[in-house]
């Protein structure tokens, strides 16, 4: 049993993690480690990479629908859901958060189909028949709904803290479980996607189109948005509610400031995303081997900030280049 | 443990900081708020909170490297108030960067920013948890605000800020006014536009950082909005919309507060052994929530409650008033049975049976002893009314604004409900009291 709780990785800095996880994965594929003794950092670097996945495949249609606030107010509302799904599957009051849950996968994603829902449903309705401003509407919903869950939290749990877990998140603390939740979650987007991805990509661009052609717009919006809460309901365990926005806008606003097409922005948002999380995991294993100096997943967020600041900087330099080669042209044109 | 009547809550050495503090706080917020509001910018609110949390965390590992002890708790307020200011302002900035030079949009940027504010805010915090342990829980009071370990120093800071914004707002109330309804105007009078978007902006983040200590920064954009959405509901002026504004902020802060204590309270006596202390936070956020949703059913003129009824009333007439006007068609005089009514309208016949019930009830309609139904006088009066309005309206349609005359009816089906007297008197006037329609139908005399 000593065994599962050996942790290969530490004490490796930058690039001994890198050099540790090849022989890891080799050792995975070749079937000489099985599967079930995944190292914590393993994990992490699977839950994330998944989530950054899910992130991107979402993040990409509700960028360009300029329905992120949306997707905000949902990651707060989800904590009403994660509220129902932990009463659902442990029948009763909690007793603290001292000992693990196991999770309920399946009243996790029926708790993130019905507060997706909900959400969309009480921000449509007091904008269309409280003719209230869409911000306005947005803001009041997901601040009521989740001040209600955070009182209902400590209610339950007579614990203040999980409130606090569940927006911070806590990747010390995954377990095999949420490898398996959040890969079935990124498995549900990636098949959810896949099959309407025409239909997302005509409600999107041209609602009014796609309405003509009897695409129903608002079908496509919830659907959507339960994919979104979904994303944040696997997320909330890794690096809580409020960063999985990081993760769903940061990945696709850095790939579209490099590219114009769809398809490749979705693919490259995913590759920035996994790569990012990759980046993420081995930094915060190098800061706790070389400094003693545990971080959370947010390294994963200051990453993601960090290659986003780093496409900035490239489109400056590529603009000016060709900015430079144009009138060097000129110049010569003219002379 | 303290029995405390609401009132003591004002005067108790040790509870009147805490209630005073959250009640500033929530009127500086629902000030701004209004504006916030009525420039449709109510989710500026909740990033700018957002990039206030890694400066909260930046001033506390800044009075942990000056080694304050958790004595010294005003030194502190001030370093995180300051280091909330500038993260705050540094967020507008980048906010603003990214719609400006890089072409997001503005949703996107929010989000982007929030989010990743967020997220250093919480890798520093994590790392104050290591190194500054002790510090760590005054970190922790900003995330859902606590209200109850605010001393009578607190409050002074506080209050001068919301001072602060409400002599702002006072001083420059004709400017805000011209800005925020009429920006082009307000330019074109020589207004300095720029520097007042900038104070705006100023008040925002002021209003932010005192309001992060008492309702926290993940919830703080309510604050922003709520109260600021349910004065709107009651008025149209922009001054009485601050007075309410700021009323209803006192009160959700007043009465928050007053329930966060009481419900911890309750919990020490329940369950003494878990120490546990309800954030003021979520229930200052709920109480106001509920004022902002009770306005937006009930309120006199705009509420969706009174609208609905008001909808449903005018509905039910025009049922009343097409059912009599079928009975008239079919023979003002003699008595139709329900078969023959049922035939030509689309409703339920139990719907229909419930209006006709209604009818007699309200002695418009009788029964003679077959059942079939028959006009009172007050009835055929009504009835008539109705099919003269019609008719003449048609005629108008036809005569002055040229329609053809198999165009007309749809229009005048909805026009008979509305027409009222006064108009009624005016187009027998202009169309000198004709006793034709353009279908050939004699138009019933007025006053039948």
């Amino acid at each position: 049993m000593d065994i599962k709780y050996f942790n290969p990785y530490s004490n490796e800095n930058f690039l001994g993690f890198f050099y540790q996880l090849g022989l890891r994965l080799y050792g995975f594929i070749s079937g000489q480690i099985p599967l079930r003794e995944l190292a914590s950092d393993e994990i992490q670097l699977i839950v994330l990479m998944s989530l950054a996945g899910s992130a991107a495949l979402v993040g990409a249609f509700l960028v360009l629908r300029k329905m992120t606030m949306l997707a905000n107010s949902l990651s707060h509302t989800i904590l009403l859901g994660i509220v129902a799904a932990y009463v659902m599957s442990s029948n009763g009051i909690l007793e603290g958060d001292e000992h693990y849950h196991p999770i309920n996968i399946q009243a996790m994603l029926w708790a993130a189909l019905g507060v997706g829902i909900l959400t969309v449903f009480l921000t449509e309705f007091l904008t269309k028949k409280a003719r209230l401003q869409e911000d306005a509407s947005t803001g009041i919903v997901f601040t009521s709904l989740f001040a209600l869950g955070i009182v209902l939290v400590t209610l339950l749990t007579r614990n203040a803290h999980v409130g606090t877990e569940v927006v911070m998140g806590n990747v010390d603390a995954l377990q095999l479980e949420d490898c398996k939740l959040i890969l079935i979650i990124f498995g549900l987007n990636i098949l959810l996607t896949g099959l309407f991805f025409k239909e997302y990509q005509i409600t999107t661009f041209d609602p009014a189109l796609a309405n003509a052609l009897g695409f129903s717009t608002l079908f496509y919006n919830y659907l959507l948005m339960v994919q979104v809460s979904a994303t944040t309901v696997g997320a909330f365990r890794a690096v809580g509610v409020l960063m999985v926005l990081a993760f769903i806008t940061g990945p696709v606003l850095t790939a579209r400031l490099l590219t114009h097409r769809l398809g490749t922005l979705i693919f490259m948002a995913i590759g920035i995303g996994f790569f990012a999380s990759l980046i993420g995991v081995a930094l915060s294993r190098h800061i706790l081997s070389v400094y003693g100096v545990p971080f959370s997943t947010g390294i994963v967020v200051c990453v993601i900030a960090g290659l986003f600041l780093l496409a900035i900087i490239w489109k400056k330099i590529e603009r000016s280049r060709l900015f430079g080669k144009f009138q060097a042209k000129d110049l010569v044109s003219t002379s | 443990m303290i029995e405390a009547s609401p009132f003591q809550y004002f005067v108790d050495p040790v509870l009147r900081a805490p209630t005073l503090g959250s009640m500033l706080m929530c009127l500086g917020a629902s000030l701004v708020g209004v504006f916030v509001f009525l420039r449709r910018q109510s989710l500026l609110g909740e990033s700018l909170s957002h990039a206030a949390y890694p400066g909260v965390i930046l001033g506390v590992i800044l009075s942990g490297l000056l080694s304050f002890g958790e004595s010294e708790e005003v030194y502190i307020a001030i370093f995180i108030m300051g280091g909330a200011a500038i993260t705050a302002l540094l967020g507008l900035w980048c906010i603003y960067a990214l719609e400006r030079h890089l072409g997001v949009r503005s949703d996107s940027a929010l989000c982007f920013i929030l989010s990743v504010f967020f997220g250093v805010g919480l890798t520093l915090a994590s790392q104050v948890q290591f190194s500054y342990s002790y510090l760590y829980r005054q970190a922790q009071v900003y995330l859902y605000g606590q209200a109850a370990t605010m001393t009578d120093i607190h409050v002074i800071v506080y209050g001068v800020l919301a001072f602060i914004i409400t002599g702002v707002v006072c001083l420059f109330y004709k400017e805000i006014q011209t800005i925020t309804f009429n920006r082009d105007y307000a330019k074109s009078i020589g207004m300095n536009v720029r520097m007042m978007d900038a104070v705006f902006f100023v008040l925002i983040v002021i209003a932010v950082i005192i309001g992060i200590r008492s309702v926290g920064v993940v919830l703080m954009s309510a604050m922003l909005i709520s109260p600021a959405v349910a004065a709107r509901q009651y008025t149209n002026k922009l001054s009485l919309m601050f007075l309410l504004a700021g009323l209803f902020g006192l009160l959700s802060g007043y009465l928050g507060n007053y329930l966060s204590t009481e419900t911890s309270l309750w919990f020490q006596r329940v369950y003494p052994s878990s120490r546990l202390a309800l954030p003021t936070g979520p229930m200052i956020v709920l109480v106001a929530s509920c004022i902002c949703l009770l306005s937006l059913l009930l309120a006199p003129e705009r509420g969706m409650l009174l609208r609905m009824c008001r909808i449903a009333h005018f509905r039910q007439r025009c049922m009343y008033e097409n059912l009599l006007k079928a009975i008239w068609r079919l023979g003002p005089h003699q008595a139709v049975s329900f078969e023959q009514i049922a035939k030509h309208q689309s409703t339920s016949k139990f719907y229909l049976r419930f209006v006709l019930w209604r009818l007699k009830r309200n002695g418009w309609l009788q029964t003679n002893d077959q059942k079939f139904y028959q006009f009172t006088h007050e009835g055929e009066v009504w009835a008539a009314k109705i099919v003269r309005l019609h008719r003449l309206w048609e005629v108008y349609l036809v005569d002055y604004l040229g329609m053809g005359s198999e165009k007309v009816h749809v229009n005048a089906e909805e026009m008979e409900h509305i027409i009222t007297p006064d108009l009624e008197r005016e187009l027998t006037l202009l169309l000198h009291d004709p006793q034709r329609d353009p279908h050939h139908q004699p138009i019933p005399p007025k006053a039948f």
